[in-house]
Formats: C-alpha cells, sequence, structure tokens
C-alpha cells in the first residue's frame, strides 16, 4: 500500500514579514520621538511617532495572524510572537513618551500678559558679564536700539 | 533655537534682539553657543529667579530634580511692556522662526 502523504505534509511553508517590517515600523515610531532633540522641526513628530507605531503594531497584528490562523501556508509563530512582544515594548514606550512630554508643567496664570510691563532683571550672560533687561533694550541692533526683545526661555540643555 | 540663528538677520532687519534664558550656568550656556553656532545673548538664571518672577517655573523639572523654566517666549518692547507670548504645551513644539517674525511684524 502507498504511503500517501497528506497536502498539508507536501506544502512549503513560507515566511511573512509582516511581523518583521510591523516590529521596524514601530521601532521607528517610538524612535522618531528624539528627532527634535537633534534639530528636527519638532511639530508633526508628536502624531507621527504614535500613529508610525501603531501602524506598525496593526501590521505586526496581520502578520500573528498569518503565522496563527493560517498556518497551513505561513510559518514563524515563535519568531513571529517574538517580534510582537518586541513591536509591544517600542509601542508601549512610544505611547508613554507622547503622553509624557505633552505635560504642562506649570498654570503660569500669573504670568505676564500681553500689554503688561514686565519687571526689570539683570543676569549673567554665557560670558559671566551682568546684563540688565534695561541694557539689553537701550543697546542696538543693527545701528538703532532694538524694537523689542524675543525673550525665549527654555528648558536648559544638560 | 538654530531656527533664531538661521533668521538673525531677519531678526535684525525687524529691530528684534533674541535673548534665552534658563538655568544653566553660564559656562553650560557657553558651552552651547560653541557647539551650536550661536550667536545671540545667553542669560543664566541658575536660582531661577528671573523665571519664577515669570511665573514659568517647572518644579523638579530637570534632571536630579532641579527646578527649571517651562518653555516660553515673549516679545517685550522697549517700555518694558509685552507685546506677544507664547508658552508652550508640548515641550517639543517650539514656534517657528517664521512664526516668531510674523509676531515681531504685528508690533509697530
Amino acid at each position: 500500500m502507498l504511503n500517501c502523504h497528506s497536502m498539508a505534509d507536501t506544502t512549503i511553508r513560507k515566511h511573512t514579514l509582516a511581523p518583521w517590517v510591523g516590529l521596524l515600523l514601530t521601532a521607528l515610531g517610538a524612535l522618531s520621538n528624539g528627532l527634535p532633540f537633534i534639530g528636527f522641526p519638532a511639530a508633526p513628530v508628536p502624531w507621527i511617532s504614535l500613529l508610525l507605531s501603531l501602524a506598525g503594531f496593526g501590521v505586526v497584528l496581520i502578520g500573528l495572524w498569518q503565522v496563527f490562523r493560517q498556518s497551513r501556508i505561513y510559518k514563524g509563530k515563535v519568531s513571529g510572537s517574538i517580534a510582537a512582544a518586541l513591536c509591544l515594548l517600542f509601542l508601549a514606550g512610544s505611547i508613554a513618551f507622547f503622553w509624557g512630554a505633552r505635560h504642562i508643567p506649570a498654570e503660569s496664570a500669573n504670568a505676564p500678559q500681553v500689554g503688561q510691563r514686565v519687571p526689570d532683571f539683570t543676569l549673567p550672560d554665557s560670558t559671566g558679564h551682568s546684563v540688565s533687561l534695561t541694557q539689553l533694550l537701550s543697546g542696538s541692533v543693527g545701528n538703532e536700539p532694538p524694537k523689542a526683545l524675543l525673550l525665549v526661555f527654555y528648558r536648559g540643555y544638560w | 533655537m538654530r531656527g533664531i540663528e538661521k533668521s538673525l538677520p531677519e531678526f535684525a532687519s525687524q529691530g528684534i534682539l533674541p535673548v534665552a534664558i534658563s538655568v544653566d550656568a553660564p559656562e553650560v550656556s557657553e558651552n552651547l553657543r560653541r557647539k551650536r553656532g550661536y550667536t545671540f545673548v545667553f542669560l543664566s538664571d541658575p536660582e531661577a529667579e528671573v523665571i519664577r518672577h515669570y511665573e514659568l517655573l517647572h518644579p523638579r523639572g530637570g534632571p536630579d530634580g532641579t527646578d527649571i523654566s517651562r518653555p516660553a517666549e515673549f516679545l517685550v518692547d522697549r517700555s518694558g511692556t509685552v507685546r506677544w507670548e507664547n508658552f508652550t504645551e508640548d515641550v517639543r513644539v517650539r514656534p517657528r522662526a517664521d512664526e516668531l517674525l510674523a509676531a515681531a511684524r504685528s508690533i509697530p
């Protein structure tokens, strides 16, 4: 009697790239949160990062569906699961960064309003020389005293 | 701030003098200026006194829990009056130079 193999034994199952493409997208999304800190325009970044990570997660889900639900066609349950686990880590990081960085630190309700006069101050410049607001306002930009100062308060670099 | 440095001529033609302020010590600011090629004024407010005066304090917002400033920009005219301001909610999103220039142009 001939020993017939069933069709399933002789079908060559293939790999799916979906879990890895998805992981790559999610990782890129998570890592792109660092772009504004190296000078990349920051405005679109928060949403792009999150959407990229979510899209990557979606692609990974497709990959998982392929290896688990279409296991006759696709192989790679273990590697797919590993990719999915890593993807979740990056996705969690992306979400955490998205919400954390949006944190508004201070009410600033009593900050100087438009139309209000600001108090004078004297602070050292980067060479250690004392400079006052009044001095800056009566200094010169080009050949004339400035129309206005642009005070840029920033968190500081460390 | 790269945008500000790049647009310095435009700011100058508008009569605007950019001044950066943070809790960083003068040496730290000078390092940053040299590293990034910034030429405008950087002031140091290590005790966050001025920052507190302007109600911009971000308590324990820095590393090791140091008090720092929240990001904010002000256009202050010669009489010391605020003509425009911006308080950033998202620390990663700062006004671009062209937005600042547009604000500057709106001041007579």
